[in-house]
């Protein structure tokens, strides 16, 4: 850590060479959970080491993220931002307050309903949907549903509707909030215990626990559009879409710091890529910050396409 | 080389240490060391920049040492070992409280409002013998069903009623007992220190993982271990505040000590006591919010809905509701405290 103090020092006070003096100071907010976090630390990484900037972490959630966009116009660059649970941001984006630089998840978010894996090798028709309806004992008789205010709550409460969760005799469980959904999950697992329920990933439960995706049927974008309004009037069955996960910045900073916008830009995962990462992560007890090491050790030529070419330079040194 | 290396090299315990292996991750200062050279550092630069000898330093120097997050994952460990067994004792114990709460949101919501609302004042009418409360309550109490709110208050109430009340039932033996023993204040006062700052989601992620995260009883708990502490503080206060005159009094009357107890020391520590439950239930009150995000349900709800979807309209209406039940309550526990109060200022003895 003192390293890092004195290398910051150094880069702000010894050397305000060219490119460095262009970039100037930065906020990137980090979000609570763990993928955002190790997303904001290669960010501020790249920021920091490529470019010079001076980074400012922002403690964050999604929502809180998206109204401080919204009515502060900080922090600079939002990375991992869940736009199902955040349509505010539909608004700023159409009012030219913030703007898309990137899908963060090149293959987008996962969405689903999951069943532990023991629970399908057990029983290998709780794979579909329609297998875990007929024996809703088999995975608790109980289905966790999303918190409140989340996104996935309306769609959820339609695709019960849709699928008759009550004429099969499947409770529904309404989650306060998302740690005790997660926790539900991984206490089900660690008790061997059936469990039938939504998460959405790449997150640290998904990452710990394997998890299967129960196979909900095809996708229909119109269906699914419907059931995600509160008032949909004809809610039918349709399996998750992957979720639009983005990196988001303020239009004042894509003008201000181009260069640093199309860094900015480039920062993108496959969950999969991410799914791996949190499990190594989790297996080695390492903050997010050394996950973050791990990932730039790793995957050299792919840190190295992001960037502008002084920045590889400068980045080709530290990362041997 | 790691700082500390000289400590263990001094009282030789190299070989205990084992070779030096990179067995962590990478550290950011590992990985920013190896592209600057440590040389050009200065003495002064060494010194300002010393780092505490904790367990992640002193293991850079030694690997045989264990790491800060070997000992929370001790703990971890340590806890998910321990789980069964804890489980197989509390679970059945704390299951009352689950049948409790279960009954009494079903029984308030079962009760349809033209009798509930009256049955409400007419308590209040007894509680405090003011038509001018009773009159207050009526409005807010009609005012919240009449913006919907109705069923949310309700179930926010039978919460509250519920553990308000084991709050009572458990509080007030407990500060009599720790009034008549030093010992045993020295030994709670620490306990109810801990149960008012111990961030609520610190106790509730591990209940989870004894419990069923869909059993009532978790969010009972959470409420109950933090708004229990008033009641009980007071009535430690109330009784050891009692006259020291009275009570020679009353042993000059040949009175046993339960008979001190309840005709002496409880009435005279009553408006204390009282004072007490007014506090546990606004406290109660306070942890509604908290108890929503574990799943209770009622007007703690409705604000997190506000909060997460910026609907800043129901997050405020909600937050007034929980604002007017909370008036509520407490003027009514406030005018039956005055009540024993008044009584309690003449002499009965």
């Amino acid at each position: 850590m003192k390293k890092l103090l004195l290398a910051g020092a150094f880069g702000a006070f010894a050397a305000p060479g060219v490119a460095m003096a262009e970039c100037g100071e930065v906020s990137v907010a980090e979000m609570n959970w763990a993928s955002a976090s190790i997303i904001t630390k290669i960010t501020e990484f790249l920021m920091v080491q490529g470019y010079g900037c001076e980074v400012t972490l922002v403690p964050s959630a999604t929502t809180t993220a998206v109204t401080s966009l919204a009515e502060n116009n900080e922090p600079d660059v939002v990375p991992e931002l869940w736009v199902n649970s955040a349509p505010l941001y539909n608004e700023l984006e159409a009012a030219g307050k913030a703007i898309t630089a990137a899908n963060v998840f090149s293959d987008g978010g996962t969405e689903a309903w999951f069943v532990p894996d023991y629970v399908v090798a057990e029983h290998p028709e709780l794979a579909t949907i329609d297998g875990i309806l007929a024996n809703p004992e088999l995975v608790g008789g109980r289905f966790h549903n999303c918190p409140d205010g989340w996104g996935c709550r309306i769609a959820n409460d339609n695709l019960v509707k849709a699928f008759d969760f009550a004429g099969h005799g499947m409770e529904v469980f309404n989650h306060g909030s998302g740690e005790t959904l997660s926790a539900a999950m991984a206490s089900a697992y660690e008790n061997k215990e059936p469990f039938f329920g939504y998460m959405y990933g790449p997150t640290a439960v998904l990452g710990r626990y394997p998890m299967v995706a129960v196979d909900m049927g095809p996708y229909d974008a119109e269906i699914h559009a419907c059931n995600q309004t509160v008032d949909c009037a004809t809610p039918a069955k349709s399996s998750y879409p992957a979720a639009p996960v983005l990196t988001v910045v303020t239009s004042d900073f894509a003008e201000r710091n181009p260069e640093v916008f199309d860094l900015v830009s480039k920062i993108s995962f496959t969950s999969l890529e991410l799914s791996q990462l949190l499990a190594w992560q989790a297996d080695n007890g390492a903050s997010s910050e050394e996950a973050a090491v791990y990932y730039l050790m790793g995957n050299k030529d792919n840190v190295m396409s992001w960037v502008s070419e002084d920045a590889a330079a400068k980045l080709s040194a530290i990362l041997k | 080389m790691a700082t500390y290396d000289f400590i263990f090299d001094s009282i030789g315990l190299r070989d205990w240490c084992g070779v030096k292996e990179s067995s962590g991750p990478m550290t950011m200062a590992e990985l920013l060391a190896g592209s600057k050279g440590s040389d050009s550092e200065g003495f002064l630069d060494k010194a300002m920049s010393l780092p505490f000898p904790s367990l992640d330093e002193l293991n850079e120097a030694c690997s045989s040492l264990a790491r800060t997050r070997d000992l929370t994952k001790a703990v971890e460990d340590a806890f998910l070992g321990a789980k069964d067994s804890l489980k197989i004792v509390l679970d059945p114990l704390t299951q009352p409280l689950s049948w409790i709460l279960e009954g009494t949101l079903w029984l308030f919501a079962a009760t349809p409002w033209w009798l509930m609302i009256p049955l409400i004042l007419l308590l209040v009418h007894v509680a405090s013998k003011s038509l001018q409360l009773v009159g207050f309550v009526a409005s807010a109490l009609l005012f919240l069903s009449f913006i919907d709110h109705y069923s949310f208050a309700m179930q926010t109430l039978s919460i509250i009623f519920v553990c308000a009340t084991l709050c009572v039932l458990f509080g007030v033996p407990i500060g009599i007992v720790m009034s008549r023993s030093d010992r045993m204040q020295r030994i709670m006062i620490p306990i109810l220190d801990m149960l008012q700052t111990l961030p609520t989601f610190v106790y509730l992620i591990p209940l989870i993982f004894l419990f069923s995260v869909t059993e009532p009883k978790l969010y009972g708990i959470a409420i109950i271990l933090y708004a229990i502490v008033p009641v009980i503080r007071l009535t430690d206060l109330g009784i050891r505040l009692v006259n020291k005159e009275v009570i020679e009094a009353a042993d000059a009357f040949g009175m046993t000590k339960s008979q001190k107890l309840y005709s002496v020391q409880i009435p005279l520590a009553l408006p204390n006591i009282m004072a007490g439950v007014n506090q546990t239930i606004m406290m109660s009150l306070a942890m509604v919010v908290i108890a929503s995000l574990v799943s209770a349900p009622g007007l703690g709800v409705l604000v997190l809905r506000g909060i997460r979807n910026l609907e800043l309209g129901v997050g405020l209406v909600a937050g007034l509701g929980i604002v007017l039940l909370a008036v509520i309550l407490d003027r009514v526990t406030k005018a039956a405290l005055a009540r024993v109060n008044a009584s309690n200022s003449v002499p009965r003895h």
